[in-house]
């Protein structure tokens, strides 16, 4: 249940502002924002990750205001609440794929079974790959890699940041498919924000910035 | 999964870097630590091979050629003294005793000293087996000597004119071996001991044949007439650490007659062979500051390289510290493995080079490095290291996690 009310933004040495629509998501519900570069979509994203704090309005989720949050607490809720997916840099380079989903857990101090992670990996077509180096990974690879670090640790929310600009239209859709259906699965509301407008037809709503 | 494993694989990802900040740091470290054992087992066994003696009196001349001479056994004598003069000096109520040493020859390259029965207790000397010398012509090993070359008890050898194994004059009278020393690693080791008589005896035999040659030996011990024996120097040690101050500049006003204190004259030379000491250890600093440039930059660049890692980190739910602490335990795993490194390859190296030393006689003895000197030098890189960090992880305190992780530019 995720919930935004009169948001606003302003970067600290720059005069352009932002002011956002309210958002309302229900349980399992999806949605795609949809922006040309530097509307701020980016932007929203961070403020509902908490990577920002925004200047009025508020930010609900699961009922918990994050602009209220100390920054120590957002840390917190960010590792435990949400899985982030990136257009590109998806895993720490230095650690195996194994070892990027262990980190993952370690820092959002979220326990699953060891089993559970083989189930992943499995489901991700990553368990072959399971011991090579992040940076040995081709970009498909990488992409799948981040939606698992995304969803290993169970978020309440996945929120993706132009996640298949980089691809092509085959692989743009498998992503995208993959990112619903684990979405589904987990029972989590999932946020897509993209320019790209091969995954419209992907989502019920879409609100375009 | 934890912070230290992410440390350690960020340092297997980049061996190259890694393998070079460890090598500067292990080689600086090598060269302090080792420079600080080597002085410190130079300057005990200098220690141990001045015996008791506080003050030696010989010819005047040099008083640091009396001490290496009289003392040490490295270098020629100045001179020789009387006899008479050296027994009235050893009267002082203030000196506990007086050994008077005299010598001129050789054996194979081997001292002959001629001395008194205390002679060996300045050195807490103890016979290994056989006897003291009792007449003269009888000599008593040192250990090394025995052991290098391979005599034994009832043994005779052939004394060399000089200091040095030159055999271009051999003496006819032959000395017999009576006893072999225990081990002292000190200078008795190498030395042949018998009485003054010996040496008397030897040379005013020489005397008669050979009387043109004696004037190029200073130091050499020689006999013209009863009352005008002569000896090389007295080795004196004070009941009361009062003569230190009064006997020397007392027996410097005597003609002919000059008094060393080892001690001192030891510090001096120190005061010498310090410049290469210093030098080395100012060497082995810079070595340190440029290994901690080297860690510094690796720790920086990592920073730098990888701020999306550390912002995805971040985004993970790493508190900043934690990260900083990813950054610090990169910096200190290099700083002590480098240590411990160091600190082997000193124990290995040293020792190797001992073994070298020591192939003819056993007489140095490798000193272990002083604490104070591991604490300083370990004390150094810890500092080296928090510095380096702290400058490192400045970019973590200011980074803006949202710039890094956005598409927007």
């Amino acid at each position: 249940m995720i919930q935004t009310d009169h948001l606003t933004f302003q970067y600290k040495k720059k005069d352009t502002s932002f002011s956002f629509p309210d958002l309302t998501l229900k349980q399992n519900e999806n949605l795609l924002i949809l922006g040309k570069s530097g509307i701020g979509k980016t932007t929203l994203l961070h403020l509902i990750a908490g990577l920002l704090k925004p200047k009025h309005g508020t930010i609900r989720i699961d009922a918990i205001a994050i602009n209220t949050l100390s920054n120590r607490q957002l840390d917190k809720f960010r590792g435990e609440k949400i899985g982030l997916v990136f257009q590109k840099n998806h895993a720490i380079s230095s650690l195996s794929v194994l070892e990027n989903l262990q980190a993952r857990l370690y820092f959002s101090k979220h326990k699953i079974e060891p089993s559970a992670i083989d189930v992943l990996l499995k489901q991700l077509d990553l368990h072959k790959i399971q011991h090579h180096k992040a940076h040995q990974l081709s970009e498909g690879q990488l992409q799948r890699l981040g939606i698992a670090s995304a969803i290993i640790h169970e978020p309440s929310l996945i929120l993706a940041d132009e996640p298949t600009s980089n691809l092509d239209d085959e692989n743009c859709k498998i992503v995208i498919a993959l990112l619903i259906a684990q979405a589904k699965k987990t029972k989590v509301n999932l946020i897509v924000i993209t320019h790209d407008s091969r995954i419209k037809p992907f989502f019920q709503n879409v609100i375009t910035l | 999964m934890n912070i230290w494993k992410i440390s350690l694989q960020n340092i297997k990802s980049k061996p190259l870097y890694t393998f070079l900040s460890v090598f500067v740091l292990v080689l600086s470290i090598t060269l302090l630590l080792g420079i600080q054992q080597l002085k410190t087992s130079f300057e005990y066994q200098m220690e141990r091979n001045l015996g008791g003696i506080d003050m030696v009196v010989g010819a005047k001349g040099s008083p640091l050629q009396l001490v290496l001479a009289s003392v040490l056994h490295l270098d020629n004598p100045t001179g020789n003294i009387s006899y008479q003069e050296a027994l009235k000096i050893g009267k002082n109520p203030m000196i506990k005793s007086a050994v008077p040493i005299s010598y001129g020859d050789n054996y194979e390259g081997y001292r002959i000293v001629g001395t008194t029965a205390d002679f060996g207790s300045l050195y807490h000397a103890e016979l290994e087996q056989g006897s003291g010398v009792k007449k003269s012509m009888d000599v008593v090993l040192g250990n090394s000597v025995a052991q290098h070359l391979k005599l034994n008890i009832g043994d005779t050898i052939l004394s060399t004119h000089g200091l040095v194994d030159a055999t271009v004059e051999v003496h006819s009278d032959k000395l017999t071996i009576v006893g072999i020393l225990k081990p002292t690693k000190k200078v008795i080791d190498r030395l042949i001991i018998t009485n003054l008589q010996s040496v008397w005896d030897v040379h005013d035999h020489k005397e008669e044949h050979l009387e043109e040659s004696e004037e190029h030996h200073d130091g050499h011990a020689h006999e013209e007439h009863d009352d005008s024996k002569e000896i090389t120097s007295l080795l004196i040690t004070f009941r009361n650490p009062r003569g230190l101050v009064t006997l020397p500049r007392k027996i410097n006003k005597q003609v002919g007659l000059q008094a060393a204190l080892p001690k001192y004259e030891l510090d001096r030379l120190y005061a010498y062979t310090g410049v290469g000491f210093k030098t080395i250890t100012a060497v082995a600093y810079i070595i340190l500051i440029i290994s901690g440039i080297m860690i510094f930059t690796s720790l920086y660049k990592m920073v730098k390289e990888r701020a999306f890692d550390l912002a995805l980190l971040r985004t993970y739910g790493a508190r900043n510290f934690q990260l900083i602490k990813i950054v610090a335990y990169e910096g200190f795993t290099i700083a002590f493995t480098a240590f411990a490194l160091g600190f082997l390859f000193l124990k290995i190296g040293l020792k190797y080079v001992f073994k070298m030393m020591n192939a003819d006689d056993k007489l140095y003895m490798l000193q272990e490095l002083p604490y104070q000197d591991l604490l300083h030098t370990g004390g150094s890189i810890i500092i080296l290291t928090t510095v380096s960090v702290l400058l490192a992880i400045y970019p973590i305190l200011k980074m803006d996690i949202a710039t890094i992780l956005s598409n927007e530019k």
